[in-house]
């Protein structure tokens, strides 16, 4: 006969002082999740990324603005224009990779210029981020005129560049950011490479 | 008055075993290791809360501030409506409590964040980054996030076998998981959208976000893990005669394939201009409230058998009449119909809520004859004006 005492546990049922009895829904529980916490990590950790830019891609930053990735980086986030998918200018995304380089260009909506732009975007990033380079202008072949800042330390280099995607009217228009950061001291090896997806940036016609 | 003996007494006595109504919870159970998995979960989960948004908090604290704010007051006619909805099972506060804490912390936060992430990149790898763009969210997070989410109910069922039993246990739970990983969900969307816009305008854009996830919460993650639970509970078959796979299994894959198709409204109607803005509202909403109504019916029944059974000495001893009984364990018609015999709305609603009194105190006293089932007796009889 087995006692019915709230909270006892018969010595039968015992383990590492556990009942025994009621194991079965925790373990279950605990395998589940972390086959869905670990799992899918190493099932993506043994998936390669298969998507290098190749000649002739255009990326689309939406309402119409366009640019030039460089050829071989793997395109990890981003749309094409030969994707013919709808774009936001100010929540797009782009995420391109090489060997330890990393391209990221976000779009945002803003009111105000360039270099107030990339100001908000130093304050809301940490304020003891070594972004120690002076400011200075990026104009691309389609006239855009940009402000550019760089970093350099023992994690990295870094490169901050921002833009209004608007030739006429840039107070108003969408902002992006341009951010790219490499290892240590092996940016000057991108350098060309990153000079010429900045100079590719377009804005929509009429922008 | 002694019933003890008679065939109603006997079947009021085998439901509120076979209900577990009257049962109390009890969080903390050293010996259980189901208290230990919740504890493990929901503490790792509220560490990632506290990492997540304390890396930019001091940038985005009127994001988070005011999305914990704004939802936090979203939160309250959620509770109300999910209150009245926990009519028949009246399942205890605190179990509602450590399902909702799951859902808020542990599913969301130790579960779906580092699930989703990599799941979309894997997506993102297979598809593009325009195909992962398109498809990767519907087919991510109903995987992720309804598993997490079911998960709460597994270990609540560890935690009280007697509590949880039916299917209809399983729709309330579920609601109260969901409503918990939506909140949270909710001011993670907040503090994104402020991160999109560096920091301009963060109120405004918590504003936007509840606005816009506020609308469209009333067929989200509530409604999918009620009617995912109530599937599982039917896997599961805790009550006699509520074992039914097939049915279990659909209502599982019902709330999946609801939760695919929200997220990927744009994939399935992007092809044309109108749908894509009208389908979610026109097709998918009233698609997601007409499948929870058919499972909340569905799963209703046994408790409303059981609510019958523990009332059917009462209406034996002349307490409940039948009309009442009809309305009191009945669906919305029969209490609209009792109204209508009742010529008077309110007179027939408290007359309802007292006949329920009775039942919970009935349960609670386990079919014995205690002071609170008297007094809760009286009060019935004193609405009926039946009081001596």
């Amino acid at each position: 006969m087995s006692t019915d005492l709230p909270g006892w546990v018969p010595v039968e049922h015992r383990w590492l002082g556990l009942d025994r009895r009621r194991l079965k829904p925790a373990l279950f529980v605990l395998v589940v999740a972390l086959l869905l916490i670990y799992g899918w990590p190493a099932v993506n950790a043994v998936v390669p990324w298969d998507n290098p830019i190749k000649a002739g891609d255009v990326l689309d930053l939406g309402g119409g603005a366009t640019a030039v990735p460089p050829v071989g980086w793997q395109l990890e986030d981003g749309t094409l224009v030969s994707d013919n998918t709808g774009v936001s200018p100010a929540r797009e995304t782009v995420k391109l990779a090489k060997a330890g380089a990393v391209i990221n260009m976000t779009g945002a909506a803003f009111d105000g210029t360039a270099a107030q732009f990339l100001d908000q975007v130093l304050q809301s990033q940490d304020a003891n981020a070594d972004i120690s380079g002076a400011p200075g202008t990026f104009t691309t072949t389609s006239g855009l005129a940009g402000v550019v800042r760089t970093a350099s330390g023992p994690a990295g280099d870094e490169l901050l560049a921002a833009f209004k995607m608007s030739v006429t009217s840039p107070a108003s228009a969408p902002a992006l950011l341009v951010e790219v950061s490499t290892a240590p001291n092996s940016f000057q090896q991108y350098s060309g490479e990153i000079e010429a997806l900045l100079r590719s940036i377009t804005p929509g016609s009429g922008a | 008055m002694t019933l003890i003996g008679s065939p109603a007494k006997n079947a009021q006595l085998t439901a509120i075993e076979q209900s577990g109504w009257g049962a109390p919870f009890k969080l903390v159970q050293p010996h259980n290791a189901a208290f230990w998995v919740w504890l493990i979960g929901v503490g790792i989960g509220s560490v990632g809360i506290v990492k997540f948004f304390g890396a930019g908090f001091g940038t985005y604290r009127l994001a988070v501030t005011s999305g914990i704010v704004f939802f936090g007051i979203y939160l309250i006619p959620w509770l109300i409506f999910l209150r009245h909805q926990n009519r028949y099972t009246a399942q205890p506060g605190g179990l509602l409590a450590t399902g909702f804490a799951w859902g808020f912390c542990a599913a969301a936060f130790w579960i779906a964040l580092p699930a989703n992430t990599a799941m979309l990149e894997i997506w993102t790898k297979l598809l593009g980054p325009a195909g992962a763009s398109t498809w990767g969210a519907g087919l991510t997070a109903p995987i992720n996030e309804e598993w997490g989410k079911g998960l709460g109910l597994i270990l609540l069922i560890g935690l009280a076998p007697r509590l949880v039993r039916s299917s209809y246990d399983g729709f309330i739970i579920g609601a109260f998981i969901g409503l918990g990983f939506q909140v949270s969900e909710d001011i993670l969307y907040a503090y994104n959208n402020a991160t999109a816009t560096f920091g301009v305008g963060q109120v405004e854009s918590s504003l936007y976000i509840l606005a816009l996830r506020g609308f469209v919460g009333i067929t989200s993650h509530a409604l999918f893990s009620a009617i995912f639970c109530a599937g599982l509970m039917w896997i599961l078959g805790r009550a006699p005669g509520e074992r039914h796979v097939g049915r279990g299994l659909a209502a599982c894959l019902a709330a999946m394939f609801l939760h695919f198709a929200w997220d990927d409204a744009a994939g399935l109607f992007g092809w044309n201009d109108f749908l894509l803005f009208a389908a979610p509202y026109l097709l998918l909403m009233p698609l997601a409230i007409a499948v929870l109504l058919v499972v909340r019916r569905l799963a209703s029944r046994t408790e409303r058998a059981w609510m019958r059974e523990l009332l059917a000495p009462e209406v034996e001893a002349g307490v409940v009449d039948n009309d009442l009984l009809a309305a009191v364990s009945g669906l919305h018609r029969d209490r609209k119909h009792f109204r209508k015999l009742v010529h008077n709305r309110r007179r027939a609603d408290l007359l309802i809520e007292s006949a329920g009194d009775l039942a919970q105190e009935i349960a609670a006293a386990a079919g014995t004859e205690t002071p609170r089932v008297a007094h809760a007796r009286q009060e019935l009889l004193r609405l009926r004006g039946a009081a001596p």
